[in-house]
């Protein structure tokens, strides 16, 4: 079973994510901010990372550049889920090494779209 | 002579022949005796002739000693012929006192009624036996008085004139013989060639006389043009030149040329041996009147000769005159083009008045004197012109440097007033300046220059308020430009002894104003009591009025610096508040969202219908919040100038493809048909296709939301190089008056339609922005009851967004 990160402050939409995740079929693992999130990544190794970029401790874009850093997790898709929608904002995902970018609030169905899109691709 | 008197002296002999020989012995002795004193005195006068020719006086003193002993005479007198009349000019006596007086003062006219008269008349000798018996002679009563008896008259001719008389009275009855006459005949004619002589040698004088004297003149005339013409700039020394000439040629003791100056006539320069009267002269001007030599010329306006000062009834003569020292004075007016400008005046401490050839050189004189004078007047003005333009160009070379500077330095102030205030000390010929500026209600220095570092830090301590006690204090008092003309003599003045240590003089204050406020002052001093020329308070006020436009320069530019960057503040947080708020809205929509949409696909398990129907409708309100959310933040993005355009290559039909997908099912749910119409090959455009999808997105949209029955019809071509795509409907049209409103920030054509159709009133106003930032333009062409056609009108290629779409109320 193929395991997702999701590393977000916010309990409901950890929830939304654990249901939608769940019901997919995939293994959950979280974490509430971005220092956990790195954390987590290191010791659990998993297939796909939803990173939330607003959060407290260690944002979502450092969090994934230390991930980006990490030899053994460099080649771990990292989504960017983001309620930012100044300009400039995927620009600034992508930099740090995201490599897609959804903004909130989105559909769950498409979310589970670019998921499978990304773990198939990994495959 | 000697031929003529050896016969009669023969004939004397023969007659004395019948007289004892004894006598004749004795007569012929003395004969002998008479003819050889008469041939040594001849030979005397001759000697005496030749020796004295310079001195006639002496040849005709000689004449009538002569004659008078060597016939007997008691007394002779020689008379001269001067201006029509025979005049005594020598004698030889012994005779009576009051006879020499009374012949002294004769003036002889030919006639019979004289000795001389009658000799004159008959150019020829004249005896008159007894001139008390002559019935003819007319001087009976002054022959008494001279006790004259018998007379002898000769002539003294020359070319058939009598030019003068030689007669011997005795003082007895004893007339003179023929010999006699014959004898003093003689002498006359030695006279007459000792006279023609004199004369001789007096015209050749007068004639070497003249010509040296014109040599002189011209010498001492073309010297004075020498002067003239070598320092035309020092009229003193020329004028000094001519006066010296002058009186040196006219053997004058002073010679003095005044000028007009204000109604008078002042000293100007001169020569004299009293210094005290030229120190007189200085001090005193002269008024046009008839009191004086020079106020005379002034009122006649020609030359003045006045032949003794001490005789003249109008001459009002001062201490020197009085004492001796002026006698006989001309002077001649200095005229320029018929005016009066000055007078050369002359004076003798002796009665020996001007002649005219002095007159006419004191003339050529004062001619030159006008030529010097008028040279000086023109070299000067000349001379005032050219230190007039470079005194200008001075000032506008300063004010150039000075704007400069000013426009140099945005926001450095110092060296803008420090150049300001060292220009205007410098120009002004002042010896300090400084700038004093308002702080805190007083008056306090900023820079200075020239002040010495004692008085510098006087006046940096000074807090100067306004009041009548300080230059400062006095300035901003009136607003104007003031002078203190002396600090140290102003009894109104207070730092009179940081005025001692400064060394302040005269002073000038010059306001600094910024709209009537005096902001600062110019405060200039000189060590000097002299006041500044109006010249050169134009120029300071020049100055101050720069440096003020410095100031305020400096003040705007601050200010503006300062706005900017709160602008730039406020700016950062808008854009932080915006995230934020994007953030805290989206976040719990997102919650509801995706609940909704886990519901709707099962995963809480199967829901009856109802609750769907329910879930259904929170599902739409929830997308509709977010529409607007998202409206409202692209909205804030444009305003905040944060709404960036990502250009980038693009298909317009391709682009129209993907909109008339998303619309479709809308469409097709209320029954209406989508038309395309794209004409093909259409250029690939560069732009954000995004933005432009979002633009064509709300208006097929608002065309689907408004209209019940009919069709949407999309078209796309090119006109006139640009894009041009259409968006018609069948809906209910718009009023003509809406059709520019409806582009307008939150406005809806019917606010009860909004609420029957939803919306927020923002789309067509982003999408007239987002068309704008392309360079393009929109528009509808509408009529209420037969539908709307929206247009837009778009650059193929956007290179970057235009800023005017940016929004006009930013």
């Amino acid at each position: 079973m193929k395991r997702i990160l999701v590393i977000e402050d916010q309990e409901d939409n950890r929830a939304i994510l654990r249901d939608l995740l769940t019901a997919a079929g995939y293994g959950l693992i979280e974490a509430v901010n971005g220092a956990e999130g790195v954390a987590r990544a290191e010791a659990e190794m998993p297939d796909l990372i939803l990173m939330d970029i607003q959060m407290p401790v260690l944002d979502g874009y450092d969090a994934t550049r230390l991930i980006k850093a990490n030899p053994t997790l460099a080649a771990t898709p990292v989504v960017a889920v983001t309620s930012y929608a100044l300009s400039g904002d995927e620009t600034k995902a992508r930099a740090a090494g995201c490599d897609a970018y959804v903004t909130k609030p989105y559909s769950p169905r498409q979310l589970i779209g670019v998921v499978r899109s990304l773990i198939d691709k990994d495959k | 002579m000697q031929d003529q008197q050896a016969p009669e002296s023969r004939a004397t002999i023969r007659q004395g022949g019948t007289e004892s020989s004894q006598d004749e012995v004795a007569r012929l002795r003395a004969q002998l005796q008479e003819a050889l004193a008469c041939q040594s005195a001849s030979t005397r006068l001759l000697g005496v002739i030749s020796r004295s020719r310079f001195d006639l006086g002496a040849v005709l003193q000689s004449v009538v000693e002569m004659a008078a002993r060597l016939c007997k005479a008691d007394h002779a007198m020689i008379y001269r012929l001067t201006e029509g009349c025979y005049r005594f000019a020598a004698g030889y006596g012994p005779y009576h006192p009051d006879y020499l007086e009374i012949e002294r003062h004769e003036r002889i006219l030919p006639g019979p009624g004289t000795l001389v008269g009658r000799t004159a008349l008959a150019r020829s000798a004249v005896m008159i036996d007894d001139a008390l018996a002559d019935p003819h002679y007319e001087k009976k009563s002054d022959a008494r008085i001279g006790n004259v008896r018998s007379m002898l008259g000769v002539p003294l001719v020359r070319e058939g004139e009598a030019i003068g008389v030689i007669g011997l009275v005795r003082n007895r009855i004893a007339p003179f013989d023929a010999p006699e006459a014959s004898l003093v005949s003689t002498f006359a004619d030695q006279a007459v060639i000792a006279i023609e002589n004199a004369r001789l040698f007096d015209a050749e004088q007068a004639r070497a006389r003249e010509l040296k004297e014109s040599l002189a003149y011209q010498t001492a005339i073309s010297d004075v043009l020498g002067v003239i013409s070598r320092a035309p700039s020092d009229l003193l020394h020329v004028l000094q030149t001519i006066a010296d000439t002058a009186a040196r040629l006219c053997r004058s003791d002073k010679a003095i040329i005044y000028r007009l100056r204000h109604g008078a006539y002042c000293y100007e320069a001169g020569t004299g041996n009293v210094s005290q009267y030229i120190e007189r002269e200085k001090r005193t001007p002269i008024a046009p009147g008839i009191g004086t030599l020079v106020g005379r010329v002034a009122l006649t306006g020609s030359t003045v000769r006045i032949i003794d000062a001490l005789a003249d009834p109008d001459y009002q003569p001062n201490e020197d005159a009085r004492l001796g020292g002026i006698r006989s004075m001309v002077a001649v007016p200095l005229t320029q083009g018929g005016s009066p400008i000055g007078v050369l005046a002359l004076a003798r401490s002796t009665v020996e008045p001007f002649g005219e050839r002095e007159v006419a050189l004191v003339e050529t004189f004062a001619d030159q004197a006008v030529i010097a004078i008028e040279n000086a007047r023109l070299l000067e003005a000349e001379q005032a012109r050219t230190r007039e333009i470079s005194e200008a160009l001075e000032y506008q070379t300063a004010t150039t440097e000075l704007l400069k500077v000013i426009s140099r330095s945005n926001f450095e102030l110092e060296p803008v007033l420090q150049m300001a205030i060292e220009t205007a000390t410098r120009l002004s010929r002042a010896d300090m300046g400084s700038i004093f500026h308002l702080q805190d209600g007083c008056y306090v220095w900023r820079v200075g220059y020239g002040l010495g570092p004692i008085y510098e830090e006087i006046e940096r301590r000074n807090r100067i308020a306004p009041g009548d006690d300080t230059l400062v204090g006095r300035v901003v008092l009136s607003g104007q430009p003031l002078h203190v003309a002396d600090a140290l003599a102003d009894p109104a003045y207070g730092p009179r002894r940081e005025a001692e240590v400064g060394n302040v003089r005269t002073m000038l204050g010059v306001p600094l104003l910024r709209e009537g406020v005096p902001i600062g002052v110019f405060a200039l001093a000189r060590r000097r009591t002299e006041l500044f020329t109006s010249r050169e308070i134009e120029l300071v006020t020049t100055f101050a009025d720069q440096s003020v436009i410095a100031i305020e320069n400096v003040r705007l530019f601050n200010e503006i610096t300062e706005k900017s960057r709160q602008l730039e503040i406020a700016s950062q947080h808008k854009s932080q508040f915006l995230a934020n708020m994007s953030h805290e809205l989206r976040t719990p929509l997102n919650a509801i969202l995706g609940y909704t949409e886990l519901m709707q696909d099962g995963i809480y398990g199967a829901l009856p219908e109802k609750a769907a129907n329910v879930l259904e409708r929170v599902q739409s309100n929830g997308r509709h919040l977010l529409g607007l959310i998202n409206s409202v933040l692209d909205l804030s993005k444009i305003e905040a100038g944060q709404f960036r355009l990502n250009i980038g290559e693009y298909g317009l039909s391709s682009l129209i493809e993907t909109v008339v997908a998303a619309t479709e099912a809308l469409a097709t749910e209320k029954g209406l048909r989508i038309r395309t119409n794209v004409v093909p090959n259409l250029p690939h455009a560069t732009g954000d296709e995004q933005r432009i999808a979002q633009v064509l997105l709300n208006l097929v949209g608002n065309a689907i939301k408004f209209t019940d029955h009919g069709e949407i019809s999309i078209s796309a071509g090119t006109f006139a190089g640009r894009l041009e795509i259409a968006v018609s409907d069948t809906g209910p049209g718009i009023a003509p008056e809406e059709q520019t409103r409806i582009f307008e920030e939150f406005h809806q054509t019917d606010s009860s339609n909004t609420k029957a159709k939803g919306g927020t009133g923002l789309g067509l106003a982003i999408a007239r922005r987002i068309v704008e930032m392309h360079g393009g333009r929109i528009w509808v062409e509408s009529s209420l009851g037969n539908g709307s056609t929206f247009k837009l009108e778009l650059p193929v290629r956007t290179i970057e967004a235009n800023p005017g779409g940016g929004g006009s109320s930013r």
